[in-house]
């Protein structure tokens, strides 16, 4: 129950932190901050593991606590017109996800008999993509432009604020087809992209640099009925780690279909083993 | 040929699966004319599908009312595949009763517009991200049923039909959930944008999990109610995700607004 109960306490106190403090400072945990403290964070847990001073962490409680948690941010979110993603209690019940995670992943190759290329993939894709989410959230900027028949360098961020990019972008082109309705079937724009030619459309991104991707995601009219293109640029340095979790998982849940449940046998033992919760002194015995 | 010979066509599928699914019911054994009868009832519904494909000139995934063709035709599916596997005479009626109450709101409130299809859905994902989803959603839909056949009837075992069901459900629910993760990045730029109706994706996908954990230490014990009713709340917040979220006011903000 300590389990339980240490969840119990952070999400109390998150709330607690959330009306006394407002949201969670996203922000100032950008590079190099962010890697600093998931070194930190991974080297912790590592102690933990070995000094065996957090064996509710690998509690069967923990496991369901961390997903009924998930299930609790997932519905609290989705009834809010403006989902709270920087919350306090949102990013206390991630981070216990992510580590109960790395506990179990630290523990899991050598219990998870006859399905450790499952198990892997799907404990280490999750943990990739949700920990690239949480831990990257403070490195991922998103500006948009409206492109116009000049080259411009002027940006804005979601929230207003002007910025301005280390290139120019102009619109050469814009091409439209409607359907009998009206409404807009296909649109693409020709951009020069820092004196290079580009076609954006919508589900076509045009990948800059290895984190930098630049979107078409709509367009509009000036008042000299003029077309100009919408154009999002979207900074996130961590997507290939995220990219790279995703696909695991994706594999691991083709894993999940063709190997289907373990046999009821096998699966009590190694449950069995799995959350005694004298499980470190076995395996420091090596029975 | 289009939507509007739907409620004809329909009737035919109607006909043919209720009496392969009586005729299971009736039979204590596997009977070849229930398999043979919901066999044709899954290809009439199949090829309204392909008939729709063409008629539209695109795919038929748009639309609310086009989800839920989908999901009658996979429950029919999923149903007669339970059937054939686990023999379990009542499942074919159950889910041939569930694909029935889609296709009477679907003649009733057909939400089958028109052949246009907005960019943002003009995608390669657009088809494996939509009808892999409707397929996990007939497959859990089925594990739904026999849960709560399991929570009614106190002694039944039904267990492992429930269990093979949740992981081949899951299994497809968490590729839909990560194609649709895939797509969101091409299109809107983020894998993950808390959009109401990718939060309750995650609600959904975690009570899905947690039965999945729960399966091994509650299995075979007084608790195993625990199981089947972590199943049933499961469906319940997948029924939000999929058609629930649009009567929230959260789905004023919601992205995925093409689906009404």
């Amino acid at each position: 129950m300590s389990a339980v109960f240490i969840a119990g306490c952070s999400i109390v106190l998150s709330v607690m932190t959330e009306l006394c403090f407002g949201s969670f400072p996203v922000d100032i945990f950008h590079f190099p901050l962010n890697i600093f403290i998931v070194v930190l964070w991974i080297v912790l847990i590592a102690i933990m593991y070995r000094n065996r001073t957090a064996r509710f962490m690998l509690s069967r409680q923990a496991t369901w606590l961390s997903l009924a948690l998930m299930a609790m941010v997932g519905i609290v979110l989705g009834l809010q017109r403006k989902p709270s993603t920087t919350a306090w209690p949102v990013a206390v019940s991630l981070l216990f996800i992510l580590s109960h995670l790395c506990f179990v992943i630290l523990r899991g190759w050598r219990n998870a008999k006859g399905i450790r290329w499952r198990f892997c993939l799907t404990h280490v894709g999750l943990l990739l993509a949700l920990g690239a989410g949480f831990w990257g959230a403070p490195d991922r900027e998103q500006w948009r432009v409206a492109a116009h028949h000049y080259p411009s360098n002027e940006a804005y961020t979601m929230e207003g604020k002007q910025r301005f990019l280390p290139y120019t972008i102009e619109l050469v082109s814009f091409h439209m087809e409607h359907a009998e309705n009206g409404a807009p079937t296909h649109y693409d724009a020709n951009i020069k992209v820092d004196n290079k030619n580009v076609t954006l459309r919508v589900n076509h991104p045009y990948s800059r640099t290895l984190s930098e991707k630049i979107y078409l995601v709509s367009f509009g009219k000036t008042l000299m009925g003029e077309t100009y293109a919408v154009i999002e640029i979207v900074k996130e340095p961590w997507q290939w780690m995220t990219a790279t979790g995703i696909i695991m998982l994706i594999v691991g849940a083709v894993l999940l279909f063709v190997q289907g449940p373990r046999k009821t046998e096998n699966l009590l033992k190694v449950e069995s083993l799995k959350f005694n919760d004298d499980c470190f002194s076995l395996m420091s015995e090596g029975k | 040929m289009g939507w509007n010979i739907f409620p004809m066509w329909a009737a035919v599928v109607m006909l043919l699966a209720t009496t392969g699914a009586t005729i299971a019911v009736l039979k204590k054994n596997r009977n070849l004319w229930a398999i043979a009868l919901m066999l044709l009832a899954i290809l009439g519904m199949a090829g309204f599908i392909a008939m729709l494909w063409t008629t539209l000139e695109r795919p038929p995934l748009r639309t609310m009312g086009e989800t839920r063709l989908w999901y009658s035709f996979f429950l029919l599916v999923a149903g007669l595949f339970t059937y054939y596997r686990w023999q379990y005479r009542w499942i074919m009626l159950f889910s041939t009763v569930l694909a029935g109450v889609f296709i009477i709101i679907n003649i009733a409130k057909p939400e089958i517009h028109d052949q246009t299809l907005m960019p943002a859905l003009q995608s390669v994902w657009f088809v494996p991200h939509v009808s892999v989803y409707m397929f996990s959603y007939s497959l859990l839909g089925c594990a739904t049923l026999l849960s709560t056949m399991a929570l009614a009837r106190r002694n039944s075992n039904m267990d492992m039909a429930i269990e093979k069901l949740l992981y081949a459900g899951l299994a497809f629910l968490s590729i839909g959930m990560l194609t649709g993760s895939l797509w969101a990045k091409e299109a809107w730029g983020a894998y993950w944008s808390w959009d109401p109706k990718e939060s309750w994706a995650v609600a959904t996908w975690a009570l899905y999990l947690i039965a999945l954990h729960l399966a091994p230490s509650v299995m075979n014990t007084k608790h195993r109610w625990l199981y089947h009713t972590t199943i049933v709340l499961g469906f319940l917040a997948l029924q939000m995700c999929w058609y629930g979220i649009n009567y929230l006011p959260s789905a004023e903000t919601s992205i995925h607004t093409y689906n009404q």
